[in-house]
C-alpha cells in the first residue's frame, strides 16, 4: 500500500520506549484479523462443497442400493422361473418351447443347455434376439468356467454361477457372459445339468434403477477393478461412486453406480457463489477500513511530529514565551522563560497576579494587564513595551513584552501570548560601552594635554638652547680674552654676530608663548548665543544611561521657551555632564528610601543671566567636604582625580558667571539633597 | 680647561648633524669660542652623502684624526637613532664618538641608544661649557682608539716581518715554553733560541712573554 512515513522514524528510534509497543500489537491485530477471516471463508466454502458432494454421494449410495437390490430380485425370478422347466425325463420338444417362452419374456438370458451327468450337450436354445452366442467361438473352448460351476452345482447340489467370462461376437465385440449351472438329481444321483447363460450387460438394462435415476452409470466391476459390463448409459464421470457386493453361489461380482456429476465447480454455484461474494465483499471493507486507520495513523504521526517539532522550537528559543487566558491568568510558559524569572512553571501557570511582578508596583501592573485584556483582540495584533520583572532571587530586570492574540480552532479569542526578552545584558552592554567612552575621553583629553606640553617644550627649546650657546660661547671667548690667550682675529664683529642671534632667537621664543596665548584665545572667541535646552539635550543620552544604570528618574524643568544663554557650548556641556554624574552617584551612594530623582532646572533669574541647577536627593554635603569642595584634586571618591568641580568652576568663571551649592532641606531641617547651581550670561532678546 | 691630545694625529673635528639651523649654528659658534674645529650637516641623509663622497672613509681605518659626532635624536627623515644604527653597522664609530642630543622626553630612546654603545647623551636645553666638555672627553677617546690602531698596525706589520724560524719560536713562547723547553722541540741550541727571542721581542716592541700573548691574542682577535 503506501510507504511508511519516513518523517516519523526517527522520532520513533528516539523515543523507543513510547511507540512501538502499539505498533507491534496493531501488526498482530490485523494479521490475526486477515488470517481468521481468510479461514472462516475456506471453512464456509469448503463446507459448502462437502454438503454438496455428500449430498451426491448419498444419492449415489442410494442408488446402488436399490440397483443391488433389484438385481438379487431378478437373479431369484430367473432362478424359479428355471427350476420350473422340465426336468430330464420331459421330452426334448416340452423344454425347447418352454426355454424359447422364457428367452423371449427374460432379455438378459442369452441361451439355455441341456447337459447329461457327463456335461456333454443334449440340447441348447439360444436367443432369438440377437445371434447365436457361440456362433463365433465353438462352446469347447469357453467351457471351463462353466464346467468349474456346474462341478460345484453337483458338490453343492444347488444352482451354481460361473465366474464371468468374455464370448468374442460377429460385430467384432464381445459379451461378458456368466453362466448359471443347475444340477438334475434323481435320489443322490446328478442326472444332468441345465446351464442358462446370463449377458452382464443384459442384466444391468433390466435394471428399473436406470430409468429412475438417469445420469448414473451401472456397471459390473471384477475384484481387481476390471469393467464388465456396463448399463445402457456411459455418463459416469467417476467422482462419485459406490460399489455393492454382489454375493452370488459360485461367484461374487461388484455392482458399481457412478454418477454423471462432476465435484461441485466454483461459478456456477449458487451457494458458492454466495458465499465466496460475501467474503470478498468482507475482503474489501476490510480492506478500506484499514486504509482509514492508516490514514489516521499517518495523520496522527504528523500530528505527534507537529507536536515534538514545535516543542523543540519552544525548548530551544532564547525568548521567553507565556501564555495568558482572558482572566490573566498564566496557562503556559516556555523553559526559557522560567529561566529568565527563575520560577518553575508550577509556581508560574495559574497564578494571578505573577510571581514576576515587581511586590511593590503590583496596582500599577494590574491596571496595566487589566486595560489589555479589555482591548479587543484586533486592535493591538503584536505590540511591543518594556517593563521591569523580578527574578526569583528578588533582582530586577528590565524586560521587552511582545504581545499578540490567542486565537483557538474556531478562531475564538482565548487569550495572549507574549514573547519575552530579558534586557538586562543589552543594558549592562550599553554600561559598559558608557564607561569606555568617557575613559576613552578623559584619556583623549590628557594626551591632548600631553602633546601641547611637548609641542611648547620642543618649540622653546630650540630658541632657548641657541640664546645658551650663543652666550656661552661669547663668555668663553671675553674669558680667554681675559686670560690672556691668543686674540681672536676679529673677535668684535664675532661678538656683535652672537648678540645680534640671542636678540633674533629670543624673539622667536617670544612669538611661541604668543601663540600659545592666541589659541587660548580664541577658545574664548568660540561663544555662541544658544537655547539652554540645547545644551541639556546633548548631554541628556549620557545622563540617562548612568540614571537607567541606577534606577535613578530624571526631571526637567527648563521653563517655555528655554532661556538662551551666551557659552562655550563643548565647556557648559562638559560642566552639565560633571554635575548631573556627581548627583547621581552621591544618590547611589547612599541607600535612601526615597526615590533616587534628579532635577535639572534652568531660570532666567536676572535679566542678564541664566541659573541653571542640578538637584539630587541624596546626603547633602558636610561641612568638612564643603570647604574643600572646589579644591583641585580634593575627591570623596577612589576613583576621582579631583579635578571634577575645580574645572566646573573655572569654566563658569571664564564665562563670567558663578558656581556655588546648597544642602536642601525639608521641612523638619533634616538635610535632604544638595543643589549644585551656577549661572551662565543670558543672551540678549532680540 | 681645554685637553691636549697627541699633535701627530692632527686637528680634531666635530661632526653635527641637527636638522634645526639655529641649534647647528648656535652650536658651532660655541664650540669655535673653544677653539674647536666643526662641521654641520642638516640632515641624517646629508651626512651619509658627504662620508660616501670622501675617499678615506674606510671602516675600521676611518677617521685618523680625532672626531666625535654630535647628533640629534629626532629629526625629519632619518632619525638619529638609524643614523646611529647605520654608522654602527658599518664599523664607523669605533673611534668617532656619538653624543646625542634629546628634546623633551626622548630620554628613554638616548638611554638604550647609549647601552647600544653610544658615548653619551646630553638633553637640551644644554648646560653648554659642561656639553663642549663632554665633547673634548669623546674626543680623547677617539684620539685613544687611534693611536692604539696605529699601533696595532705596527705590530702586524712587525709580525709579518718575522722570518719563519722565527715564527715558530714566537708561537712556543707565546705557549709560555722555556727556552730550553723551545731548544729541545726545535732541535736548536738554548743560545739559538735566546737570539731568536730578543730579535722577536725587538721587531715587535714587546717586553715580555706576557706581553707577547697579548699581542697575539688581539692580533688574532
Amino acid at each position: 500500500m503506501n510507504p511508511p512515513n519516513t518523517g516519523a522514524i526517527p522520532l520513533h528510534s528516539v523515543e523507543s520506549d513510547e511507540w512501538p509497543r502499539p505498533r507491534r500489537l496493531r501488526i498482530v491485530l490485523w494479521t490475526a484479523l486477515v488470517v481468521l477471516l481468510l479461514a472462516a471463508q475456506t471453512l464456509l466454502v469448503v463446507l459448502a462443497f462437502h454438503y454438496r458432494s455428500s449430498r451426491t454421494q448419498e444419492s449415489v449410495e442410494a442408488n446402488a442400493a436399490a440397483a443391488s437390490g433389484e438385481l438379487a430380485q431378478l437373479l431369484a425370478k430367473d432362478l424359479q422361473a428355471m427350476l420350473g422347466m422340465p426336468g430330464v425325463g420331459a421330452s426334448p420338444t416340452a423344454w425347447r418351447t418352454r426355454a424359447e417362452q422364457l428367452l423371449v419374456a427374460r432379455p438378459e438370458l442369452l441361451r439355455f443347455e441341456r447337459r447329461d451327468a457327463a456335461l456333454k450337450i443334449v440340447d441348447a436354445v439360444d436367443t432369438r434376439a440377437r445371434a447365436p452366442l457361440f456362433a463365433q467361438v465353438a462352446r469347447d473352448g469357453v467351457q471351463v468356467d462353466t464346467d468349474l460351476a456346474c462341478a460345484a452345482s453337483q458338490r453343492r447340489g444347488g444352482p451354481t454361477y460361473s465366474q464371468s467370462f468374455f464370448v468374442p461376437q460377429s460385430d467384432g465385440m464381445g459379451l461378458e457372459v456368466m453362466d448359471l449351472c443347475i444340477a438334475e438329481r434323481e435320489g443322490d444321483h446328478v442326472v444332468g445339468f441345465l446351464i442358462a447363460s446370463y449377458a452382464l450387460s443384459g442384466l444391468l438394462d433390466q435394471l428399473s434403477v436406470q430409468a429412475l435415476a438417469p445420469g448414473h452409470d451401472l456397471s459390473f466391476i471384477e475384484a481387481d477393478g476390471t469393467r464388465l459390463a456396463h448399463g445402457r448409459m456411459h455418463v459416469g464421470a467417476g467422482v462419485y461412486h459406490a460399489s455393492r457386493m454382489i454375493d452370488l453361489p459360485g461367484t461374487a461380482m461388484q455392482l458399481r453406480v457412478d454418477s454423471a456429476a462432476t465435484p461441485p465447480s466454483l461459478v456456477p454455484d449458487l451457494v458458492t457463489g454466495l458465499v465466496i461474494g460475501l467474503s470478498l465483499t468482507l475482503f474489501g471493507v476490510v480492506v478500506l477500513l484499514a486504509r482509514d486507520v492508516r490514514k489516521r495513523a499517518r495523520a496522527e504521526g504528523a500530528l505527534a511530529d507537529a507536536l515534538a517539532f514545535r516543542k523543540a522550537m519552544e525548548d530551544s528559543v532564547v525568548t521567553g514565551l507565556r501564555a495568558r487566558d482572558l482572566q490573566g491568568r498564566t496557562t503556559y510558559v516556555n523553559p526559557a522563560f522560567c529561566a529568565m524569572v527563575g520560577f518553575g512553571p508550577d509556581e508560574l501557570v495559574d497564578h494571578n497576579p505573577p510571581p514576576y511582578w515587581p511586590p511593590e508596583q503590583l496596582a500599577e501592573y494590574q491596571q496595566r494587564q487589566d486595560a489589555r485584556l479589555a482591548s479587543a483582540p484586533g486592535a493591538h495584533s503584536r505590540e511591543a513595551f518594556e517593563t521591569t520583572f523580578v527574578r526569583k532571587s528578588g533582582e530586577r530586570f528590565p524586560a521587552m513584552v511582545f504581545e499578540a492574540p490567542l486565537l483557538d480552532s474556531a478562531a475564538r479569542h482565548t487569550g495572549w501570548m507574549s514573547a519575552v526578552l530579558d534586557l538586562s545584558a543589552q543594558r549592562r552592554v550599553e554600561e559598559v560601552s558608557r564607561q569606555q567612552q568617557d575613559r576613552l575621553q578623559a584619556t583623549a583629553r590628557l594626551a591632548t594635554a600631553g602633546e601641547m606640553a611637548s609641542l611648547l617644550s620642543h618649540e622653546l627649546n630650540q630658541p632657548l638652547s641657541a640664546i645658551a650657546a650663543y652666550a656661552t660661547g661669547t663668555l668663553n671667548m671675553m674669558d680667554a680674552q681675559a686670560r690672556g690667550e691668543p686674540p681672536e682675529p676679529e673677535l668684535w664683529p664675532l661678538l656683535h654676530e652672537a648678540a645680534r642671534r640671542i636678540a633674533e632667537q629670543a624673539e622667536r621664543a617670544g612669538r611661541v608663548i604668543k601663540s600659545v596665548h592666541d589659541f587660548v584665545r580664541r577658545r574664548e572667541h568660540a561663544r555662541e548665543a544658544v537655547s539652554a535646552d540645547l545644551l541639556i539635550d546633548a548631554v541628556l543620552p549620557l545622563v540617562r544611561l548612568q540614571a537607567r544604570k541606577s534606577g535613578t528618574r530624571i526631571e526637567l524643568e527648563l521653563g517655555a521657551p528655554a532661556p538662551r544663554v551666551v557659552c562655550d557650548r563643548a565647556m557648559v556641556e562638559q560642566v552639565l555632564l560633571n554635575l548631573t554624574r556627581n548627583g547621581i552617584q552621591a544618590m547611589q551612594a547612599v541607600a535612601s528610601g526615597s526615590e533616587p530623582v534628579l532635577t535639572l532646572r534652568v531660570q532666567q533669574t536676572h535679566p542678564q543671566w541664566v541659573r541653571v541647577s542640578i538637584e539630587d536627593r541624596g546626603p547633602g554635603v558636610d561641612d568638612e567636604v564643603a570647604r574643600q569642595l572646589f579644591t583641585p584634586f580634593f575627591t570623596t571618591r577612589s576613583d576621582g582625580m579631583g579635578l571634577g568641580l575645580s574645572v566646573c568652576r573655572t569654566i563658569v568663571e571664564q564665562h563670567g558667571g558663578a558656581l556655588e551649592f546648597v544642602n536642601l532641606r525639608d521641612a523638619n531641617g533634616v538635610v535632604c539633597g544638595a543643589e549644585f547651581r551656577f549661572t551662565l550670561p543670558a543672551a540678549l532678546t532680540r | 680647561m681645554s685637553i691636549s691630545l697627541p699633535a701627530e694625529l692632527g686637528l680634531p673635528m666635530v661632526y653635527l648633524v641637527d636638522d634645526e639651523d639655529v641649534v647647528r649654528d648656535a652650536v658651532a659658534w660655541l664650540l669655535r669660542s673653544r677653539r674647536l674645529l666643526s662641521q654641520g650637516h642638516p640632515s641624517a641623509e646629508a651626512f651619509e652623502v658627504a662620508l660616501g663622497a670622501d675617499p678615506a672613509v674606510v671602516p675600521g681605518e676611518w677617521p685618523t684624526s680625532p672626531s666625535c659626532l654630535l647628533l640629534d635624536l629626532r629629526m625629519s627623515g632619518m632619525s638619529g637613532l638609524a643614523l646611529f644604527e647605520r654608522l654602527n653597522d658599518r664599523g664607523l664609530t669605533q673611534a668617532m664618538p656619538v653624543i646625542f642630543l634629546t628634546g623633551h622626553g626622548d630620554v628613554p630612546t638616548a638611554v638604550a641608544a647609549v647601552k647600544r654603545g653610544a658615548f653619551d647623551f646630553v638633553e637640551k636645553p644644554f648646560s653648554n661649557n659642561a656639553l663642549v666638555d663632554r665633547i673634548e672627553q669623546a674626543l680623547s677617546a677617539s684620539a685613544a682608539t687611534i693611536v692604539a690602531r696605529r699601533q696595532r698596525a705596527l705590530r702586524l706589520r712587525g709580525l709579518n716581518e718575522l722570518s719563519e724560524r722565527e715564527q715558530e719560536v714566537m708561537a712556543l713562547i707565546a705557549q709560555g715554553l722555556p727556552n730550553k723547553l723551545i731548544a729541545d722541540t726545535l732541535s736548536i741550541s738554548t743560545r739559538t733560541v735566546e737570539v731568536h727571542r730578543a730579535r722577536i721581542f725587538d721587531k715587535l716592541g714587546v717586553a715580555s712573554a706576557v706581553e707577547l700573548a697579548n699581542l697575539l691574542h688581539a692580533t688574532r682577535g
